[in-house]
């Protein structure tokens, strides 16, 4: 069973704007799969509608086999967003807390694994302050370590490493990978196109809401007779 | 996965949110209101004595302690879930796995949990200083829960809606306080000459004052059920409005 299935998915805005455009898409459970287009293309749109923070216009998502709306499909998955987007009256510590809440895990469960998080991601020097005292590298860290807070089969990672240092990107990449390893979903956005490379299995281009292509890293470059996944990039795009 | 243990998690973050900030949430209102009551109730008092049959500053406790109430219940919730979806932090729990019902009534309790302890403070102020009475305690509940509903579920509506935090600051400015102070806190409408005793029918606040006047003295201008049905039919509208937002994901989700 895929981890995600995506059946002839279209959302128009209500200005109009059609951001994906009878997209299909599946990925296997246990991929990292990287999904890369240039801004605008409709990688957002399409997180977010597997998220449940958008109303699609039509089609169908299906999250291990369950309908992405359902309970149990958005109790199965973690997402950092892109931008920040962090309780203001919350503390690091809460701020996991209450997420792992949400999610249906009991006040011990969310206070141990919050602990594990706040070791994992480096937080513990700032467990007790409040979300808008934090730099933006640690804000970045708390995206992500709340977006596996409550153990999701599949984590979505918009552009988790946009601005940040490359000794934090090599740190989160390594934990991901890990999780990766031990059976998680990933699926990845990023413009770091040697990241991509480096990390995912399998890659989809997208553009202006359409799928352009979809493969290995390997079979791309033979496929666009490309050096590197850059060069696959600009030719895919380029040939839009 | 019944999104039940969600929503405890949802009070709770509401809850929490009034009372880290219970300084300008529940104590600065609790003071406002008291004031209220020592600077009309006791300085007028001496110029109006009764209101009918009621001394003055017993008179105006009710109407008091609904305005401070309803401003509460409305102005938490707007807030919250203007500053929720403005930072977009809202997501983290729309995208959690809980109904569309079990957002709605998580966003309403910090509304609701801050005017209780609003009207707590105030009446355990209020009721001894100025003697009033609580002589229909069923009555004042379900008129104060009515209340309640319909301004948290207000609160709510207009958090969703607001583009800016000016338009949250509106409808309290512009349409709550004028219509709790024009409908009968200060003074009883059946006194007022024509057009304006008719026109004070026409505001549905006057109704809820009304419903709680009677839940403390046993007295008011219209018949109870008259204003706890106005109070009712206005509050169960305004709150399904807020569930089907919820429910539709309508200015919630793009």
């Amino acid at each position: 069973m895929p981890a995600l299935d995506i059946r002839n998915l279209t959302k128009r805005y209500d200005d109009g704007t059609v951001a994906l455009r009878d997209f299909s898409l599946e990925i296997p459970e246990g991929t990292f799969f990287g999904l890369l287009g240039p801004n605008g293309a409709g990688k957002t749109t399409l997180i977010s509608a597997v998220c449940n923070l958008i109303r699609i216009t039509s089609g169908e998502v299906l999250v291990f086999g369950e309908p992405a709306g359902s309970l149990l499909a958005r109790s199965w998955i973690g997402l950092a967003e892109q931008d920040i987007n962090l309780d203001r009256f919350l503390t690091v510590e809460e701020t996991l807390i209450y997420h792992g809440g949400w999610f249906g895990m009991t006040k011990d469960d969310a206070c141990r694994r919050a602990a594990e998080m706040i070791n994992v991601f480096d937080l513990a020097s700032k467990a007790d302050v409040r979300t808008p005292r934090l730099s933006g590298g640690m804000r970045r860290r708390l995206l992500l370590a709340r977006a596996l807070m409550h153990r999701p089969r599949l984590v979505i990672l918009d552009e988790p490493t946009a601005g940040v240092d490359f000794e934090l990107r090599q740190e989160l990449w390594r934990y991901i990978r890990r999780l990766h390893e031990e059976g998680t979903t990933i699926l990845l956005t990023t413009h770091y196109l040697e990241e991509a490379e480096a990390l995912c299995e399998e890659i989809a281009l997208i553009r202006h809401g359409e799928l352009i292509a979809r493969d290995t890293s390997e079979r791309l470059r033979d496929a666009y007779k490309a050096e590197s996944l850059a060069d696959v990039y600009v030719k895919a795009m380029g040939a839009m | 996965m019944t999104g039940n243990r969600g929503l405890l998690w949802l009070f709770k973050r509401e809850t929490l949110r009034v009372s880290k900030l219970w300084t300008q949430t529940v104590l600065a209102p609790i003071i406002a209101s008291a004031l209220f009551i020592v600077v009309f109730g006791f300085s007028l008092s001496g110029r109006i004595r009764h209101i009918d049959g009621f001394p003055y500053r017993e008179f105006i406790v009710p109407g008091l302690i609904t305005m401070a109430m309803v401003q509460a219940a409305y102005s938490n919730n707007s807030s919250s879930v203007f500053q929720a979806r403005s930072d977009r932090y809202i997501n983290d729990v729309l995208s959690a796995p809980m109904h569309a019902w079990q957002m709605n009534i998580g966003y309403q309790v910090g509304g609701i949990v801050r005017s209780v302890a609003i009207g707590l403070g105030l009446g355990a102020i209020a009721v001894p200083i100025t003697g009033t009475p609580i002589r229909e305690p069923i009555v004042l509940v379900a008129a104060i829960g009515l209340g309640l509903l319909l301004f948290a579920a207000l609160g709510t509506v207009v958090g969703i809606y607001a583009e800016t935090f000016d338009h949250h600051m509106f409808v309290n400015n512009i349409l709550i306080l004028p219509l709790v102070f024009v409908g009968g806190v200060f003074y009883s409408v059946a006194r007022l000459p024509s057009p304006w005793h008719e026109l004070s029918h026409v505001n549905p606040l006057f109704y809820l004052v009304s419903a709680v006047r009677y839940g403390f003295l046993g007295h008011a201008d219209v018949s109870v059920l008259l204003a706890l049905g106005v109070t009712a039919a206005l509050a169960i509208p305004v709150y399904l409005w807020s569930q089907w937002l919820f429910t539709t994901g309508r200015r919630l989700k793009a």
